[in-house]
């Protein structure tokens, strides 16, 4: 199990390295002067200059690549162009809003959807299975905005049960303390603002999780259907067994497999999603701050965040294929 | 009383592709401690016979849709799913083909022997685990306490199958089914794992079926045989007289298509032409018919009933002194047995009445069949090019 | 194998019928796939008819009627300014029907390109390729998307360029594993063993079963880039003529008006799910009647 780990751990380093050229290619091969690109139209012969001190810019391109390397292993992610915060300090302070986000609709994602898939399986081609069917259908074909705006337009428009945007209401002045808003309302000693933290965070949640959903719920009808075409699940009933044990048992315990594979790699797909869904709920996340920097062609921003968000999508991806190698003795042992 | 009766037994199978008839009829007893076989090709409904007894078909395809199993006194086809759970495992226990996927490959063999003996004896875990290691060291499996931490995948393929036997006989059941104990194992090992079965169910006086393709399993450990074709038995009796005076075509055709060591030099394996019938159809005349040397034109349209070979009225259904019956309307003599062939001056096989011919010749999806028989090298006996015949119906595949 | 093994081999009657004609047949019986078919003929028929069956100009309205509901005279009501909606819709179906198709097949030709050489040469070849793979796969697909647009300026060109980027890896991956998947297979060793030259092996063994998976892939693709071209829209990252009706630009300019002016979300909203549902069940028809081992 730690060779395994250890293989896996050593796979990554060629990726984070191919990653770092890649991102590097990005910003040193704009169109034009890269410092007049970067700074737009915040450009001004001192900043010009500055920027072009900074990255190296009048260096060969292989010493410039050493040097965002180097930066960078040191962690060093640069600053903002426009307000000079650095990356990594804004990262970390938006970070957990974009963890809580995706947690909450991984939750609701895999609670709703393996349910939902076995309850298709156990009733193949029956009504349930149908209605099972559509509904997945539904959930990989609308977009996350146009899934928000409706859940919106419904929940807090219309209907009025539920916050349309933010991650809490700023009259109830709760300190940043973790940036886990539902971490630091109950550190603020206040549990109607826990209350309210939570009610701003379901339809987001909902909406960020409506894909992950679908393809759970799918992926855990067709491990059940498998899974239980299989000899050993014969036996198992042979055997005598509960038909619940079998279920839970012989049939969950080997459908888990695809079904935690399947979860694992959601997590990519949720961070991506939550981009989109930050933007749409006004979500103060790496998302939303990403978007913007775009849209302020804050350049370096942009870079450095998207190498951390893939850093941690890689990492997630490690933890998920060693916990299904966990799970999974056939490989645990090889 | 028998401890198992099967009483007309007519399972089919749903399927898009149309009705399958897997089981058209099939009776048959067995007594307390007595082995039988099944013998027949694959899809003959020996397997589907078993699983239906079980009431362990595949669902929704497969139904039990007309007869009776007995067992035990009880009828199991009536019993509520609770009490037939209570049988599964505790009185009728069951070992499949294949060790390599019958047995659950993310549990340990302990999770998988305790949770067998806890799901039918209030007993506790350290108790069970103890019953488990006693049964692991009578199938022979060295290390017995230390192997019961392992997974399946750690051991060999006999040694499974040890392990599947071991399942089998925890609750000390009265029936074992064995569906083609060996025939996913190596030569070598299929000898030792027959021996075992045996010698553990001689001891322990329980009653076995054991199903097969292979003559050759069968005749060292069973006391009867039934041989199965197309859903139906058509031969029935002790195994010294099915060896000694095969009675039906069909099973003279399985007997001459095995090499046996008592033949004499130079004599040719024969082969069985053609294939199973198609059971999307619902059974006209002698299944066996379209490949059978001996047909009549009654074969074609009626099918012979299930009859004692002497012609006495008496019949015995099982125990060693069962009547050898048999469902042929043009048994084979004993020399044209013993030659693999019709004997008779000038008989020629009858020849498929009109109706018969336009039906296979409009069968939809018809396919050219090439008969390929091996032999125990694996190299290609006899290659006989085919009459057109009709599609294998797909059931479950006994000669994965 | 003990003693005695009988084995029926079926020959088909009718080669000629072959793979592709057998999974038509079935695919015309998928009723998902019919109902996937009839949404694409919406969205197609939209795309190309925009002009013929637009009631109004998509780009000029009068400010006077700004914001107006649903109604006998504009269907789908009016936007900020005062443009027909459904003449927006129809015009929007053209933009996502062109960039959607151009950008798959901008990612097939590089996916497949990068799959095919991998697969096919192997070695290192193989290792580099599947590397750059791997660190493309590693960055979440829209923020590709998103930061390739942010860097080569908007345009409808960079968008279709985009979102084939998060489509190529994709089908770089799935084209290498069927390849090499193939060449280990009993069936080519058998046909090559028979003495099958390599182009039969390549085009009637090798090709047919590798593209499969890859149309099914594409088909699907569809959906996502229609969905992934609006999203792109939806954060400002549309067509750089702001006037261009495109699905995704039009729902950001409608979401300071959750209150006023709802058909606004709903229109567009509803043409994208469209679009990508048929896609989506198109592609899964697919599926199970190109694999006949689906077949249920």
């Amino acid at each position: 199990m730690l060779r395994y780990i250890a293989r896996r751990l050593l796979g990554v380093i060629p990726v984070l390295f191919g990653l770092s050229i890649v991102l590097f290619a990005f910003v040193h091969l704009l169109p034009g002067d890269p410092a007049v690109a970067l700074l737009g139209q915040h450009a001004t012969p001192e900043r010009t200059a500055a920027i072009r001190e900074l990255l190296g810019l009048d260096k060969p391109l292989h010493e410039q690549y050493l040097l965002y390397l180097s930066d960078i292993l040191r962690g060093d992610f640069g600053k903002s162009v426009i307000d000079n915060r650095l990356v990594v300090d804004e990262f970390l302070l938006r970070f957990p809003g974009t963890v809580e986000l995706t947690v909450a609709a991984l939750i609701f994602a895999v609670g709703i959807g393996i349910p939902l898939g076995r309850l298709a399986a156990r009733h193949v081609q029956g009504w349930p299975d149908g209605a099972v069917t559509v509904v997945s259908l539904l959930g990989v074909s609308i977009p996350i905005f146009v899934l928000g705006l409706t859940l919106q337009v419904i929940f807090a428009v219309k209907l009025k049960w539920l916050p349309a945007s933010g991650r809490i209401d700023p009259r109830l002045g709760i300190d940043a303390v973790t940036n886990f808003m539902l971490l630091d309302t109950l550190l603020a000693g206040k549990p109607a603002a826990f209350v309210d933290a939570l009610k701003h965070l379901v339809l987001p949640a909902i909406a960020l999780g409506s894909i992950p959903l679908a393809i759970v719920t799918r992926i855990t009808r067709a491990a059940v259907l498998d899974v239980a075409n299989e000899d050993y699940v014969r036996t198992a009933r042979a055997k005598g067994l509960k038909e619940r044990r079998v279920d839970d048992r012989h049939i969950m315990r080997n459908a888990w497999l695809p079904v935690t594979t399947v979860i694992g790699l959601q997590v990519g797909g949720l961070l991506a999603g939550a981009v989109i869904t930050e933007t749409v709920f006004a979500w103060n996340g790496v998302g939303a701050w990403v978007v913007d920097a775009i849209q302020n062609h804050d350049y370096l921003v942009v870079q450095n965040a998207i190498l951390l968000f893939a850093l941690i999508f890689i990492v997630v991806n490690l933890v998920v294929d060693i916990g299904y190698a966990y799970l999974n003795p056939r490989i645990r042992y090889s | 009383m028998a401890l198992l009766d099967v009483d007309d037994l007519v399972v089919r199978f749903r399927t898009h592709e149309g009705t399958i008839h897997a089981v058209n009829g099939v009776s048959f007893e067995l007594e307390e401690g007595e082995t039988l076989g099944l013998v027949g090709e694959s899809g003959c409904g020996k397997s589907v016979t078993n699983l239906a007894v079980m009431r362990l078909l595949p669902k929704p395809a497969g139904k039990v849709e007309g007869g009776r199993v007995i067992f035990d006194g009880q009828d199991l086809l009536a019993l509520p799913e609770r009490e037939m759970r209570e049988v599964r495992g505790r009185d009728i226990a069951m070992i499949f083909q294949d060790p390599m996927t019958s047995l659950n490959p993310v549990l340990t063999i302990e999770e998988q022997m305790v949770e067998t003996i806890r799901a039918h004896r209030q007993v506790s875990v350290a108790d069970a685990r103890q019953r488990a290691v006693e049964l692991l060291s009578m199938v022979g499996i060295p290390h017995p306490a230390d192997r019961l931490k392992s997974y399946p995948h750690q051991f060999s393929g006999g040694m499974r199958q040890r392990v599947m036997i071991a399942m089998a006989l925890a609750l000390e059941p009265k029936l074992l089914i064995a569906d083609e104990p060996t025939t996913a194992l190596d030569v070598t090992i299929q000898a030792q794992v027959l021996e075992l079965l045996r010698d553990l169910t001689e001891r322990a006086g329980t009653a076995v079926i054991v199903i097969t393709h292979d003559l050759g399993v069968v005749a060292g450990i069973t006391q009867r045989l039934n041989v199965m074709y197309a859903g139906h038995i058509v031969e029935a009796g002790t195994t010294d007289a099915l060896f000694e005076r095969p009675s039906h075509p069909y099973t003279v055709g399985l007997l001459h298509s095995i090499p046996r060591l008592d033949a004499p030099p130079g004599e040719k394996l024969i082969p069985i032409e053609g294939v199973p019938p198609d059971q999307r159809r619902a059974p006209t005349g002698c299944p066996f018919a379209p490949r059978c040397a001996w047909r009549l034109e009654v074969c074609w349209t009626e099918m012979p009933p299930l009859e004692p070979v002497d012609g006495s009225a008496e019949v015995v259904l099982s125990g060693p002194r069962a009547s050898h019956r048999v469902a042929c309307h043009n048994r084979p003599t004993a020399d044209e047995a013993r030659a693999g062939r019709p004997l008779r001056p000038g008989f020629v096989p009858a020849p498929p009445p009109g109706d018969v011919v336009d039906e296979l010749v409009a069968a939809e999806g018809a396919v050219e069949e090439e008969l390929v028989v091996f032999d125990d090298s694996g190299a290609p006996a006899t290659a006989l090019p085919g009459a057109h015949g009709l599609p294998q119906s797909p059931e479950e595949g006994e000669q994965r | 194998m003990s003693a005695v093994t009988v084995a029926a081999r079926p020959v088909p009657a009718r080669a000629s019928r072959g793979l592709w004609r057998d999974a038509l047949r079935r695919l015309l019986r998928n009723r998902p796939a019919l109902v996937g078919f009839f949404f694409i003929g919406i969205f197609v028929l939209a795309a190309l008819l925009a002009p013929v069956i637009a009631p109004y100009d998509p780009l000029a309205g009068r400010l006077v009627d700004r914001l107006k509901p649903p109604s006998a005279e504009h269907i789908m009501g009016t936007d900020l300014q005062g443009r027909d909606e459904f003449s927006r819709i129809l015009y929007g179906a053209r933009v996502s029907l062109q960039v959607g198709v151009v950008s798959v097949v901008l990612g097939l030709l590089m996916g497949g390109t990068i799959g095919a050489l991998a697969g096919g040469i192997g070695g290192r070849v193989d290792t580099i390729l599947m590397r750059v793979v791997d660190v493309l796969l590693a960055i979440p697909g829209i923020l590709l998307a998103i930061g390739i647009v942010a860097w080569l300026d908007r345009g409808l060109f960079q968008i279709m360029l985009a979102v084939a980027a998060t489509n190529a890896p994709i089908f770089a991956r799935l084209l290498r594993g069927s390849l090499l998947a193939l060449r280990e297979s009993d069936f080519v060793i058998a046909a090559r063993s028979i003495g099958a030259s390599s182009p039969r092996l390549l085009f009637r063994h090798l090709l047919p079963n590798a593209l499969t998976p890859l149309i099914v892939q594409a088909t699907l693709a569809l959906a996502t880039a229609i969905i992934d071209v609006a999203g792109l829209g939806f954060l400002g990252l549309g067509p750089p003529d702001p006037r261009t009706a495109e699905w995704g630009t039009m729902l950001t300019d409608s979401t300071k008006f959750l209150h006023q002016a709802q058909h606004l979300i709903f229109f567009p909203g509803l043409a994208i799910v469209i679009s990508a549902i048929g896609f989506n069940l198109l592609g899964d028809g697919l599926r199970e009647s190109l694999d006949p081992r689906l077949r249920r």
